[in-house]
Parts: C-alpha cells; structure tokens; sequence
C-alpha cells in the first residue's frame, strides 16, 4: 500500500506540475519589459541577459507562474542608446502597458528615469553601475549594486592592500565610465594615494596609444581601466608599449572571452565582481548547466546572475500586489518593493532594497591566474 | 609629453595605425577618379570582406591563407557583379549622381544588417587574439602589427603606382578617367577601366579590413564609420587625386594622434568633423596640388600709343 501510494505521488507530480503550468498559461499573464540592446556593441551582453531573462520566466512558468498567473516579458531593443530606449519605453508603457520595466547600461537607465516617473512605472536596473542612479527619481530602483559598492572597495584594496600609491586612471567617455572612474579617483585618494593621470577616451577609439603614453608619462604603479566591449584592446595596447604595471578593471573585465583576446597579456588583471560563483551556490551551477544547452560559455556571468534575479524580484512583486488584491499599477509594484524590502535570490544572495534607492552587495576580486579567473578576496 | 622617445612613439604608431585609413581612402579616392562614382558601397565590401575571413577562420577553421584568398574573391566577385547588374544599368539609364549616391548607400546597409543577420553585433577579430609580438627599438615599442601594416600599405601603394605608371590598363584607366568618350573613340574599353578599378579598390578593401581586424574588434556598423574617413580625406586631398588622398589619410591619422599632446584624448574624435567641416568651407575643391612656378617670359615692350589730337 505505501509502496503504491509513494509510486503514485511520484507519478502525479510531474503531472500535478505539468497541470499547474498548464492552467497558469490559460490565465491572463502578468507582463513586464525589458529594455536590452539585443544589437549593435553591447549586444554580446544584452543578448545574453535576455537569454537568462528566458531561461528565469520559463522556470517561474514551469513551477506554476505567479499566483497561477504566467510571467511574460516584452524585450525591445536599446542598442544601449539613450534615445532608442525612450521610444522603447514609451512603447512598453503606453502599448504594452506594463508596470514594471527592467533597465540596464546607465545611459538608458538615466534616459528612461524622466518618463518611468512621470507616468509613475517602476524601473528596476538589473546592470548598470553609474552612482547617479541613486538619485534618478522615486520610481527609479536598482538591484545591481552601484558602482560606489565594488569600485570603493576596489581602490581601497588597491591602496590599502596591495601598497600602490600612484594611479592612472583611464575611462571610457560614457556615462559608465565617468561615474566609476570619478569614484575610483576620490577614493583613492582619500585612502592616501595619488592620481597622476585621469584620462578619458572616445568609446569609438580604436588607437589608446595617446591616452596610454599619458599615463606612462605620470610614472603609475597601477592603472585602473574603466571601459566596456573595448577594454581588451586597451590592454593590449598597454602591453604592447611596454607598460608593465599592475591593472585593475571593474565587473565588465570579467569575462572569459577577454582572457582568450589577451592571452598571457592578461595575467595579473584585477577585476570584480558582485556575485557568487558556482562554487559558492549551487543555483549558479544550474544556471551554467541551462547554458551548456545553449552551446557556449556566458558572457558576464555575474550580470546574468542578477539578470536571472531581477525577474525573480519582478515575480515576487507581481505576488505581492495579486495577494493584497491590488491593481498592477507601477504606483502599487512600487508599494510592493518597498513593503518586501528583503529578497531572498537564488543567484546572488540576499538583497536588500533601502529607501535610498542603492544596494549592498559583497564584492569577490579575482586575478587572472594560468589564464583563468582565480578569487583573490572577499569584502563584505 | 615632450621627451622626444614619447613623441617618436606617437608618430610611429600614428603612422601604422594611419595604414587602412590609407588604403580604404585610395580605395574610395580611386572609384570617385575613374568611375566618377561616391562609392559609399565600399562600406558594404569592407563587411563582406571582414566576415568572410572571420568565418573562415574562426567558423570553418581553414588556414589564414585560405581565409585570404575566400575573402578576396568574394570581395572581387561582388565589386564586379554590382558593377555589372546594378552600376552599369544606371548608367545606361543615364541615372543622376543622387541615384548612384543612395544606391551605394542602401547597398552597404543591406550589406550591414544581413551581416547583422548572419553573424550578431558582438565586436569580433580576425583572430582570437588581438596581441602582436613587440620590439623596442630606440626605446619605441614597434609591434609585428605595426611592421605588417607599413609593410602592406607601402606594398600595394608602389604596385598601384607601378600599374597606373608603366602597364597600358593603368594608361587607359587614366585615359578614361580624364574623357570616357574620347577614350571610348580611342578604342580604349571604359567598362574594363572601370571593372579594373573596381578590383584594385576591392584588393585595397581587403588588405585595410585585415590589418583594421586584427587589431580592433568589428561590428557590421563599422565600415560605415571608417568610410567616413576615406570621404573626408579624399575630400581634402583633392577630388581625382588618388595618391593626395592617401597623404592626407596619413596627415589626419597623425594630427588625431598628436592632437593629445594638446587637446583631452575624448575630443580626438570630433576633431577629424571639425577638420572636415573648415576644409569644406575654406577648401571645397581640395588643398591645392603645390606645382613648381613656370618662369614667364618677359613681356614685350608694349608699342607707344599715339595720342590723338
């Protein structure tokens, strides 16, 4: 008898399962967008984030959807420009009518803040670092930690652990770059150390000689580089001119496909990143087991973690609304936000929202080692 | 930044990195002179050119050379088939310069958004790898990189030289870009000079995609902005003046290079617009050709005018 009773609880719940996601996908679904640059530059990020985006809702779904609702999102592209973000978020908001749109690249974000406020839709930024964020508005959210959280405790580290005292700093002349080079400047400053070049380069540059050489003439120990797609050629422009100092870079430097572009020029690198390995949380080995099917390694890792998050986060304030029987509204997902405050994520952890629209994350430096990103610290 | 090693280090690398600006401006500057034609299509031959290699290569796996070779008859292939079913047809039609203009034009976007199709929008290399082997000479890094850009550049630009100089096509090529109907009654086919330049500028094509792709990831967006610098340099150069062009591709490269010894290194960009737009209002024909000054002969004196009355 309990033989036949444990085969069929076995047997009825994939069943059970399969029927729950069945009924979840007859309901009305819940929407939300995302605004990606699934082309131009940046897409080799963004396509990967839509792509986790996918892997995040088909997984809500095929546990039952959101209080029997399915999840659906509407990806439009940004091509990580300003001004294609906000007719994408007018789309979303006006057409699609969604009440909650997800953001990333900080140039988009700070674009698409005017309208999230004024038509009261809440934006929640899933990747972009720049500390502006903070003060973009009250319907403007962030579940990334912003850039004061890993590049603080990156120049700090550099100063205070590592020893050097004179810094180059070299950044890419966006929105990105100029917030995180800023922060990497004052802190380290702060910590007693010195900048002897703060330079800034055309994110078209293809030749960093001039910018480099500037640097070299400042006679650095280490040199942090603050860039995007560009920066393994910077790099290698650096090495090539002889420059052997050390080099630091932020969580864009994380990223396998770097490492195959400089080889042994990469040796050494210090690069962040803000969310736990595979080693740490198993959840992330089931996020890169979904990524064997897809056929190749990730771009950005610990981005898609928090891209994976971000729709669970969207989930959970989707719950929130449909259990206090309210309407989605952005008025009442922002409600929904701040009364959970808390999120306990499968990827990275526990997540906190505060009221000044920031987060705080732990902060994992790597170096790379024999070609591979080894830990190098933790700070909490 | 005054030590002379940093400023030498500048003009070297100035000048490698000047090399595909200089060899897609010649390209270009060549099609304007023969055909008469603002080929803004080379953007479109540049992608062709760029992607093929990158998938044989990094797709099929085929040796470097085979990786050439693919590219270059593929380049070469569409330069003649466009010449031949879509060039050649306008100008039957007697087509105004407009039509030719937005030909081009549409034909490298379509080109951009179905390499955009086929291979994404991630920036990709010729190579995995985007580092080359340095030596420092003199206390100036000069890479591998460096070498194989002058090297090719110089190569092909003395080739040119030599087939417009001493070869009978090179003669005609000339012949037809200076009176096509004269050329014609002269017997001198213009649809081979045009075909003909059209390969050259193809060959061009491909070795400045090769150097630009080893060192610098491509997007199918890319062409277009490095055609920019091909038209802004012919522009200057002189309209019909291949090689001019070319000396200013180099001259632009440089003045960008050494333009931070004075300006922030982010308004290196604007500031080839910025040449552009005052070469436009001050040279709207090009800088003019220096020509050594003929001794005129004295005038005669002039006869005593009687006066009347």
């Amino acid at each position: 008898m309990i033989e036949q009773l444990t085969r069929r609880l076995v047997l009825s719940a994939p069943a059970a399962l399969w029927a729950g996601a069945a009924f979840a996908q007859q309901k009305e679904p819940f929407r939300f967008g995302a605004l990606m640059p699934t082309t131009g530059p940046e897409a080799g990020y963004g396509l990967d984030f839509v792509k986790t985006y996918e892997m995040a809702v088909k997984d809500i779904n095929d546990k039952g959807g959101v209080a029997g609702r399915p999840l659906e999102m509407i990806v439009l592209d940004t091509q990580a420009k300003p001004e294609l973000a906000i007719s994408g978020a007018n789309k979303l908001i006006d057409v699609d009518k969604v009440a909650v749109v997800i953001t990333a690249w900080s140039s988009v974000v700070k674009a698409v803040a005017p309208i999230a406020n004024r038509t009261s839709v809440l934006e929640l930024n899933m990747g972009a670092n720049s500390p502006d964020i903070a003060h973009l508005g009250d319907y403007v959210y962030t579940v990334f930690p912003l850039a004061e959280v890993d590049v603080t405790a990156l120049a700090k580290y550099t100063r205070e652990k590592l020893g050097k005292s004179r810094a180059a700093v070299l950044y890419i002349n966006n929105d990105t770059g100029i917030g995180g080079a800023k922060i990497y400047r004052d802190v380290f400053t702060a910590a007693g150390g010195q900048i002897v070049a703060f330079e800034a380069y055309d994110p078209k540059a293809t030749d960093f000689t001039g910018v480099l050489l500037k640097a070299r003439v400042g006679n650095p120990d280490v040199v942090h580089i603050h860039g995007l797609s560009e920066l393994p050629q910077v790099i290698a422009q650096m090495r090539q001119l002889g420059m052997p100092q050390q080099i630091t870079s932020y969580s864009a430097g994380y990223n396998p496909k770097l490492l195959a572009q400089l080889g042994a020029a990469a040796e050494g690198l210090i690069v962040t990143s803000l969310a736990p390995t595979a080693g740490t949380n198993p959840n992330v080995a089931k996020l890169l087991d979904l990524w064997k099917q897809v056929g190749r390694a990730p771009n950005g890792l610990p981005y898609l973690q928090y891209a994976w998050d971000s729709t669970v986060v969207v989930a959970d304030l989707f719950a929130w609304v449909d259990k206090n029987k309210l309407p989605v509204t952005g008025e009442n997902m922002r409600k929904a936000l701040l009364e959970i405050k808390t999120f306990d994520l499968p990827m990275t952890g526990k997540l906190v929202v505060t009221n000044d629209h920031r987060v705080d994350k732990p902060v994992y430096l790597y170096v790379v080692k024999n070609g591979q990103f080894t830990l190098l610290d933790t700070i909490a | 930044m005054t030590d002379p090693v940093i400023l030498l280090q500048i003009l070297w690398t100035g000048i490698a990195m000047s090399s595909y600006f200089v060899l897609f401006t010649v390209a270009f500057a060549l099609t304007l002179k023969v055909e008469k034609l603002w080929n803004f299509a080379q953007a479109g031959l540049m992608g062709i050119a760029f992607y093929t290699m990158f998938w044989s290569l990094n797709a099929a796996h085929w040796p470097t050379w085979a990786g050439i070779v693919a590219s270059v008859l593929l380049t070469i292939g569409v330069t003649i088939g466009m010449e031949i079913w879509a060039i050649d047809v306008l100008r039957r039609r007697h087509s105004s310069g407009l039509i030719f203009f937005i030909f081009t034009l549409i034909f490298s976007q379509f080109v951009a958004f179905l390499l955009t199709l086929l291979f994404g929008t991630e920036p990709e290399t010729i190579f995995p790898s985007v580092m080359s082997p340095v030596r420092i000479v003199s206390g100036i890094a000069v890479s591998d990189w460096d070498l194989q850009a002058v090297g090719l550049t110089a190569a092909l630009l003395i080739a040119l030289y030599l087939l417009i100089r001493f070869t009978r096509d090179g003669q005609f090529m000339l012949a037809v870009a200076d009176n096509e109907k004269l050329s014609e009654i002269y017997g001198i086919s213009a649809r081979r000079a045009y075909i003909l330049s059209g390969v050259i500028s193809a060959l061009l094509i491909v070795a400045g995609i090769w150097l630009y792709g080893t060192r610098a990831g491509v997007t199918p967006d890319v062409p277009v902005d490095l055609i920019l610098t091909a038209v802004i340099a012919t522009l200057i150069g002189g309209l019909g003046r291949v090689f001019s062009a070319g000396m200013v591709a180099v001259g632009l490269a440089l003045l960008q290079s050494f333009s931070i010894l004075f300006i922030a290194s982010k308004w290196q960009g604007l500031l080839l617009y910025g040449i552009l737009f005052f070469a436009l209002l001050v040279f709207p024909r090009g800088i003019p050709a220096w020509r050594p000054r003929r001794i005129q002969p004295a005038p005669k004196p002039a006869a005593p005018v009687q006066a009347e009355g």
